[in-house]
């Protein structure tokens, strides 16, 4: 193969999966202090890049600036599902333990409603923000990056890194964890644990807000585009390692270069199964992921 | 686990004898029908709901008695279908045997797929049993050819037309494929009542309740859940056998694809997992519904349907976690008791 | 025919019973009182109104609403004593199971006179069986699978094109250009979506490219909903086709356009799209206009229609278009106009909403003029198996930010000269 052919798939690769790995965090950092697993990851980023687009389109803001309301925006719907949605199943099983499977139907419906919501409200047109100005592609030897794209995969790494120094060092940080080591412990020791659930819950969906805001100047927004994000998603996730943050970073950075590479070879599709196929491997021989505790 | 295994079995005697033969009511009554009305269109709408209930039957046959949530089934219907089309459009094998067949092929391939990923828990399962669908699905979907058998990727196969045959599964009016899923409904219900009181059922019951308890007492889950997942499997490639003769055409999209798969858990979970007749509960509730709200709103509000079954989930989740069975169930003997005080 | 009548009163007073234990009893006396008001002919649709194909589903009906409003408001069927067009709607959700149960329900519940649909040839196949069954009339809208008309059937027709037809065009489009020009690429690259639609596409344009002698260098499926081209785009790079044929819907094509553009990857001879998202007006809103510059499109519709003809219903259609959907009368809004206007056409002649009757005035429809030509064909007429043999596609090429058709040349609009080989994006002002 084509050493600079090569070299320009990794490129590309790292760029896509430090995109897929900054959308899976919510994800991860959901499942790692809730053991929920959020079926309906991918609607959230669909509503946070419809926000950004209408931001756009009726008020003129620019999408990275945007971002000012899709945050706080996303951050009080997630709090909201968890506290009225989600909170009612913890609060009916004992010991907050919430059964696993239940919480994955629950968040399926979420799922329905919310893509089928966005169907109803907005249409089924694809719509998408276009720049005013023009980002130059970054010329990394022969190899043209793009900005956007770069600006978002970076942005993925500087989130990941802040999350992380936030949950060790904050207060709330370590309520937090505490929480997800041990809820009873945690909530003797006077934790509010439902509402750090909601925190945890919005949190995880107001880093997909800046994520929508991120990715609309080159993702349009469509009704069924969660789906595609919310499957990638729980790839990175489980191949990084359930509850991970790093490890949703590197996740998505292997995948990433694993499709770009494996695309020169075999066709998209067969990438697509391969990564799948990946996918299963790592949950039969490594179910805790790459950077997960075994 | 041990709370939750009370009311059921304080309702279990009432089930147990009153059981079959209401059973045996609901499956006259149901083959009464067409003598009530031929129409065709609501003969069609029947057979829809007997197919939806069946696809439910055989999803919770494993997964409401083992308590492991798939959504992957679609691949075992998928497969039915196709192998019971290609052996007649191939050979002219009569699809009644073709669908035994495939369903054979269905239950080999859950043993393979199943083997390795039983182990896995909760979520872990269900995000393998969707990632094995999907391969299926995309690897079908883009292969022409395979073992000298034309699988013709994402077009689909058409089953052709040789006229009205009981030997070729071609039947006139809609009538003979009403009373051909209804019978297919009744045994599989059958099968699970059959299950629910054999040796496989006690033990799916302990293995759920307590999975190292139930090794310890020397039940091996491996064998018991494999055999649970073969038959339902072997049940569902059934089902997409009869989904392919009725429409005579099937294709990767729909019969392979999660939507299948989440609706036929949904149902379940809906009327109630881990009963013989919570399935069928299910498909009676679902079916219409997204019939009703197709045909009278969705011209007008696109996906309305879809919101309404996301929400009947979220409420059932909450509120009726074994299923609407159980709370009807309770209603009817509410019913009973104050007719008959004891 | 009374026989017929005889029936359809049967199947009312069936409908009593049973519409009882189901809901159906509603639309039933909707209709009734409905049938009292006016004499009224119902026409079904059925259509991907949710789903993945939503999108398309809902301009075709649009299509067949605004039909159906100008044909009341211009006196209704004339040979029927002005009897009022009505059109009711299923939806097939794209899935062949549901497209047939709504066939069910509008054949025997609304008591269509004809039906017309439904763009996924998945759902057209079974669908249209459940139509000639019950001997009732379907109008194929959009579905181009080869087989619908190849099978004996009588009840069946079909405005569009077949799906070889459209890379047959593709090609001869390459040809005629290269012929204008002598200029003619040896290579070509075909990248496509993994379905039906995309992989049947991708096996005609190979069967076509080989007769003419061309090389196909890149034949890449990808599945749908993608998020990302760049490795695709890499292998367009690497493999260096002369020119890109490319069927992708919405989404996935406007991300593709925008990383070819992103990514100033020069293909010599063109961006050669069969319909998908490029025919559908949404994507250019949603696109940047640079990035669609010089790209060919072929579409069962031509695009500048409103600039050559002069027929008002159509003008008033595509006004009206603006209106409710906020842009142009696209190919599906014209297929839905234009599946309607044939039905209005075959009740004129047959003078009645019987079945067969309709059915015999549509086997000898012969439309030469008139806003059932939205489409851009010259005619319209059926050949024993329900095919109109007239149906052709057209290519248009955006130049300087419009799209002119160019392919057949005798549609292409005075003054409207080709680009080809088209400029590289250095070349391209404001780049």
């Amino acid at each position: 193969m084509d050493p600079f052919i090569l070299s320009f798939a990794v490129v590309n690769g790292l760029l896509q999966g430090g995109i897929y790995g900054g959308i899976a965090l919510g994800l991860s950092l959901i499942f790692g202090v809730l053991r929920v697993v959020n079926f309906a990851h991918g609607s959230f980023l669909m509503l946070s890049l419809y926000l950004s687009f209408w931001c756009w389109n009726l008020l003129g803001i620019d999408p990275y600036l945007s971002a000012i309301v899709t945050v706080p925006a996303m951050f009080a719907l997630g709090y909201f599902v968890q506290s009225v949605i989600i909170s009612p199943l913890i609060r009916r099983e004992r010991a907050l333990v919430v059964e696993p499977l239940s919480a994955l139907l629950l968040t399926c419906g979420v799922f329905l409603v919310l893509d089928n919501v966005a169907l109803m409200a907005f249409g089924p047109d694809v719509r998408s923000v276009q720049l005013s100005y023009y980002l130059p592609s970054l010329m990394l030897g022969p190899i043209p990056v793009n900005i956007p794209r770069l600006i978002a995969a970076l942005a993925a790494i500087l989130v990941a890194v802040g999350v992380s120094f936030w949950l060790r060092h904050s207060h709330a940080g370590r309520a937090i964890r505490a929480t997800a080591q041990n809820r009873d412990a945690a909530a003797m020791s006077g934790i509010d644990v439902p509402k750090v659930y909601a925190v945890t819950f919005g949190l995880g969906c107001a880093i997909l807000g800046l994520f929508g805001a991120l990715i609309s100047p080159f993702i349009p927004a469509t009704p069924t585009i969660g789906l595609a994000f919310g499957i990638k998603s729980f790839i990175v996730v489980v191949l990084g390692g359930m509850g991970s943050i790093p490890g949703s970073i590197i996740g998505g950075l292997v995948i990433g270069v694993f499709e770009a590479v494996a695309s020169q070879f075999v066709t998209a599709t067969s990438a697509a199964i391969f990564s799948l196929g990946l996918f299963i491997l790592v949950l039969l021989v490594r179910p805790a992921g790459i950077m997960g505790k075994a | 686990m041990t709370v939750s295994t009370i009311p059921l079995d304080r309702t279990a005697p009432v089930g147990f004898s009153k059981g079959p033969a209401l059973a045996l009511i609901v499956l006259l009554l149901a083959a009464g029908l067409p003598l009530v009305t031929q129409d065709s269109f609501f003969i069609h709408s029947a057979i829809m709901v007997l197919f939806f209930a069946y696809m439910a039957t055989a999803w919770n046959f494993l997964c409401g008695y083992v308590g492991q949530l798939s959504l992957g089934h679609a691949m075992f219907s998928g497969m039915g279908g196709y192998v019971s089309v290609l052996l007649f459009t191939t050979f002219g094998l009569s699809p009644w045997l073709g669908m035994i067949v495939g369903g054979l092929a269905a239950a080999a391939l859950s043993v393979v797929i199943g083997y390795p990923t039983f182990r896995l828990k909760g979520p872990y399962f269900t995000l393998t049993t969707i990632a094995f669908a999907e391969i299926v699905r995309i690897w079908v979907e883009n292969t022409d050819t395979f073992l000298g058998f034309h699988i013709k990727g994402a077009e689909g196969l058409v089953v052709p037309m040789v006229g009205e045959s009981f030997a070729a599964f071609q039947f006139g009016g809609k009538i003979p494929y009403y009373y051909i899923i209804l019978g297919m409904l009744a045994l599989a219900i059958l099968a699970t009542l059959i299950m629910e009181r054999s040796k496989l059922g006690y033990c799916l019951k302990a293995i759920r309740g307590d999975r190292d308890a139930a090794e310890a007492l020397g039940i091996s889950p491996t064998r018991y859940t494999l055999t649970a997942f073969a038959i339902s499997a072997f049940m569902t490639a059934l089902g997409g056998s009869f989904y392919a003769q009725f429409f005579r055409y099937i294709n990767p999209e729909r019969n392979m694809g999660t939507e299948l798969s989440i609706d036929m858990a949904l149902m379940s979970i809906i009327g109630g997992q881990g009963t013989a007749f919570g399935p069928l509960i299910g498909a009676l509730i679902l079916t219409p519904l997204a019939e009703v709200t197709r045909g009278y709103l969705g011209g007008t509000f696109l996906g309305l349907h879809l919101v309404i079954y996301g929400i009947v989930l979220m409420l059932a989740v909450l509120y009726f976690p074994k299923g609407v069975l159980e709370p009807l169930k309770n209603l009817a003997v509410g019913l009973f008791r104050r007719r008959n005080p004891a | 025919m009374s026989n017929h009548r005889l029936q359809r009163t049967t199947a009312n007073k069936s409908n009593l019973l049973t519409g009882a234990l189901t809901f159906g009893a509603l639309t039933f006396y909707a209709s009734f009182a409905f049938a009292q008001a006016a004499p009224t002919v119902t026409i079904g649709c059925v259509l991907p109104l949710s789903g993945g194909s939503a999108s398309v589903g809902s301009q075709t009906k649009v299509g067949a609403e605004i039909a159906v409003d100008q044909i009341n408001r211009e006196g209704g069927i004339k040979s029927m004593g002005g009897a009022k067009l009505n059109v009711v709607f299923g939806d097939s959700q794209s899935k062949a199971d549901i497209g047939v149960t709504e066939t069910e329900r509008l054949v025997t519940r609304e008591n269509v006179a004809a039906l017309c649909g439904a763009f996924n040839s998945a759902v057209t196949f079974p669908a249209t069986e459940v139509a000639e069954r019950y001997k009732t009339p379907w109008v194929v809208v959009g579905a181009v699978k080869d087989e619908i008309t190849e099978r004996n059937f009588k009840y069946v027709f079909r405005i569009n094109n077949k799906a070889n037809y459209d890379a047959r065009e593709q090609v001869d489009a390459i040809d005629l250009l290269s012929k204008e020009t002598g200029k003619k690429p040896k290579t070509l690259g075909v990248i496509y979506e993994g379905t039906d639609w995309g992989r049947s596409h991708a096996a005609n344009i190979k069967k076509f490219a080989s007769e003419r002698g061309y090389s196909v260098v890149l034949d890449e499926a990808a599945p749908p909903n993608q998020v990302d081209f760049s490795n695709q785009l890499l292998k367009v790079r690497s493999t260096k086709p002369e020119a890109l044929i490319v069927a992708f819907y919405t989404p996935d094509h406007l991300i593709l356009s925008r990383q070819l553009m992103e990514q100033r990857l020069d293909v010599p001879f063109g961006i050669h799209s069969v319909g998908g998202g490029t025919e559908d007006p949404a994507f250019y809103k949603a696109v940047p206009p640079r990035a669609v510059g010089y790209y060919f499109v072929q579409e069962d519709f031509q695009i500048d229609i409103t600039e050559v003809t002069k027929d008002p219903m159509i003008l008033e259609a595509d006004k009206r278009s603006k209106e409710v959907l906020g842009y142009p009368m696209s190919a599906y809004t014209a297929q839905g106009l234009s599946g309607v206007y044939v039905i209005k056409d075959a009740l004129e002649r047959a003078g009645s909403a019987d079945r067969t009757k309709l059915r015999d005035a549509l086997a000898a429809t012969d439309i030469k003029s008139g806003p059932a030509l939205a489409t851009g064909y010259q005619q319209i007429k059926f050949d024993e198996q329900g095919q109109n043999t007239h149906a052709h596609g057209a290519i248009s090429q955006n130049i300087e930010g419009k799209r002119r058709t160019v392919w057949p040349a005798e549609n292409r609009a005075p003054g409207v000269k080709p680009s080809w080989p088209v400029p590289t994006w250095s070349e391209r002002p404001n780049s």
